[in-house]
């Protein structure tokens, strides 16, 4: 979690990713910026995302981005 | 015909379909009636619009329903023999079936799609190829197809290929029931304009049919009564103006004030109507989804928004996603991602990055991405150059949009300059609107060559002999039309600002919820714009 952390603090310092909850519904990410996320996700957790994880429910928090990369890594 | 309906504010539509639709749906008692005559409503609404033309949205229901079982199967028979296959042999089963369900796919989406290019872009194509061949033999010419259009088929055929794309993802389970497909194909009060529903979102909620609710009934009626007066009062006033400076769509050559030399009209008269067609355009839209969502919620049916006070946003990017939602969902989610994430496309962002850093680096991969999309929007709403024009446009706009945020940021950043005071907001919103305006002269032009030549008027026709303009619109109108807008600003600005316009009318007493309905019915009624000299405006995204 911390990498994931470190991670969207550089993207944008601005943004409280800790406590933010709507990061998609509220446009607080574009796509993008979720595409230089990802490709930061894939290299730093070695995870594929495929197009069709891209939805607001696993990119709207810190947390539910977290919980994306650990199915997919336990996905394998 | 015993019905014909030309939009969802005819008065055939308004004052016998719809409330025959909704009483006979009240009164049913079981859920299964229910499911039945709104089925019956919907595709008699269909047949109503060009009786044998029903058969392609059947083919379409058909081919969707096929294919998501077929897709359904694959994806059964690989769970049941992933069970039975050594650790080291998944991989290899899992890429066998992945490619099967490619085939399979492509396949569905081609019958689909084939049945959309081929009745809405076959002619737009053979009147291009036969301009090139004529370059090289004046002889050789190929017939062009007229095919007639199916209410509705740029909208549904969106929806059967995201639900074909939704089962080969495993997002959703394929449906057994073809009733149910056809009922999410067909709904009546959607299939003319829009919104492009998903099946996640509203196949259960229409499925269910719910009894009829006091809540939603009350609720569903006033915003039709909103839609009425956007539509009415607003985007048929402004259509003789519009249409004397633009000219008629073709279909609407008979209109007797057409005479389109746009020449007459001085520089700022063009873009007035410019500007007027962008209030007309959204006034029609948003009106027509004020119908569509209405109705749909005394039907107690989840439809998606497809607007949110678009002409608030602070750049192009932010008003797509205010303006149409459901299209431009559509494709973030089944172009913009896919292309994004594909191999060729991810490499290039990954170099990308690592030159230009990480603001710049996701605009080159992104851009491919967004011209991919930026095509297809264009040439979903037509078959023309200046909808591929109007796509190209837009999508110049968010590029640019995209770096000049990333300058302005670090300009910020170095200067203190604040971005976010209300005179710079005012001045964003203003400039983005400015920018949307110049496009629907484009999206609205005769030709992508007259758009052009209006355009240039606007900054090199100064002469205004402004009595021999055919205005179509008196000074009653321009009051009946200043004041309908300003209530228009003034409940978006409401909104905007949070507040729930609707339910805040829906909890006031009896007396004066009454008094407010009637007094809206009556303006609606006294300031509707129909009668002689008024010819109502098609409903203009049924055209797409």
């Amino acid at each position: 979690m911390d990498e994931l952390m470190e991670l969207l603090q550089e993207l944008d310092p601005e943004v409280d990713f800790e406590n933010e909850e709507a990061l998609i519904d509220d446009r607080i990410l574009d796509s993008l910026t979720i595409l230089a996320l990802i490709a930061d996700i894939e290299e730093t957790f070695d995870v594929t995302v495929p197009a069709v994880e891209i939805v607001p429910a696993n990119f709207n928090s810190a947390k539910a981005m977290y919980a994306m990369i650990e199915r997919l890594q336990e996905e394998g | 015909m015993i019905f014909k309906y030309n939009s969802y504010f005819d008065t055939m539509y308004l004052a016998i379909f719809l409330p025959v639709a909704i009483v006979v749906y009240a009164c049913l008692p079981r859920k299964n009636a229910r499911r039945v005559w709104l089925l019956f409503t919907s595709l008699f609404f269909f047949w109503c619009d060009g009786k044998g033309l029903l058969v392609y949205i059947l083919l379409s229901t058909l081919f969707m329903h096929h294919g998501g079982l077929w897709l359904g199967r694959l994806h059964d028979r690989l769970s049941a023999a992933l069970k039975d296959t050594p650790k080291e042999e998944k991989k290899a089963l899992k890429e066998t079936y992945k490619k099967k369900q490619r085939w399979v796919l492509a396949f569905f989406i081609a019958l689909e799609l084939g049945m959309l290019v081929v009745l809405k872009y076959s002619g737009f194509f053979v009147n291009n190829l036969n301009a090139l061949m004529g370059l090289f033999s004046e002889n050789t010419r190929l017939l062009v197809p007229h095919f007639l259009l199916p209410m509705g088929i740029s909208f549904y055929t969106m929806q059967a290929m995201s639900y074909l794309f939704d089962v080969y993802h495993k997002k959703i389970e394929p449906d057994t029931n073809i009733g149910r497909l056809l009922l999410y194909m067909s709904f009546f009060p959607n299939v003319m304009e829009g919104p492009i529903c998903r099946w996640s979102e509203t196949a259960e909620s229409l499925w269910n049919a719910e009894r009829v609710s006091y809540q939603n009934l009350t609720l569903g009626l006033q915003r039709v009564l909103w839609g009425c007066i956007k539509k009415i009062v607003i985007a048929d006033r402004l259509n003789p103006f519009v249409k004397n400076v633009f000219g008629g769509y073709d279909k609407a050559v008979d209109f007797e004030l057409v005479h389109f030399d746009f020449n007459a009209f001085p520089g700022w008269v063009i873009a007035l109507a410019a500007v007027a067609f962008t209030l007309q355009l959204y006034a029609e839209f948003s009106g027509a989804m004020d119908m569509a969502l209405g109705v749909g919620q005394i039907f107690g049916v989840k439809t998606p928004e497809n607007f949110q006070r678009p002409f608030f946003s602070l750049s192009i990017s932010e008003f797509w996603k205010r303006w149409h939602i459901s299209l431009g969902a559509w494709f973030r989610d089944y172009v913009f991602y896919p292309v994004s994430m594909s191999g060729p496309v991810k490499k290039l962002t990954g170099k990308a990055r690592k030159k230009l850093g990480n603001r710049f680096g996701p605009l080159v991969g992104g851009s491919v991405a967004l011209f991919a999309v930026w095509i297809f929007n264009g040439l979903w709403h037509g078959a023309g150059w200046s909808y591929i024009f109007f796509g190209m446009y837009h999508f110049v706009l968010i590029l640019l949009g995209n770096i000049a945020d990333v300058l302005m940021q670090r300009f910020s950043e170095k200067t203190g300059f604040k971005r976010d005071i209300l005179p710079v907001r005012i001045f964003r919103i203003c400039r983005t609107a400015v920018l949307v305006v110049i496009g629907e002269l484009f999206f609205r032009a005769p030709t992508l060559t007259q758009g052009f030549a209006m355009f240039g008027r606007i900054f090199t026709a100064f002469a205004a002999k402004t009595e021999e303009i055919r205005w179509g619109v008196d000074r009653k109108d321009l009051a009946v039309l200043l004041f309908t807008v300003g209530v228009l600003f003034i409940v978006s600005l409401l909104q905007e600002k949070g507040r729930d316009v609707r339910t805040r009318i829906a909890g006031k007493p009896v007396v004066v919820r009454y008094l407010f309905w009637y007094a809206a019915i009556l303006f609606v009624v006294i300031f509707g714009a129909y009668g002689a000299g008024y010819i109502p405006v098609d409903p203009m995204y049924a055209e797409f």
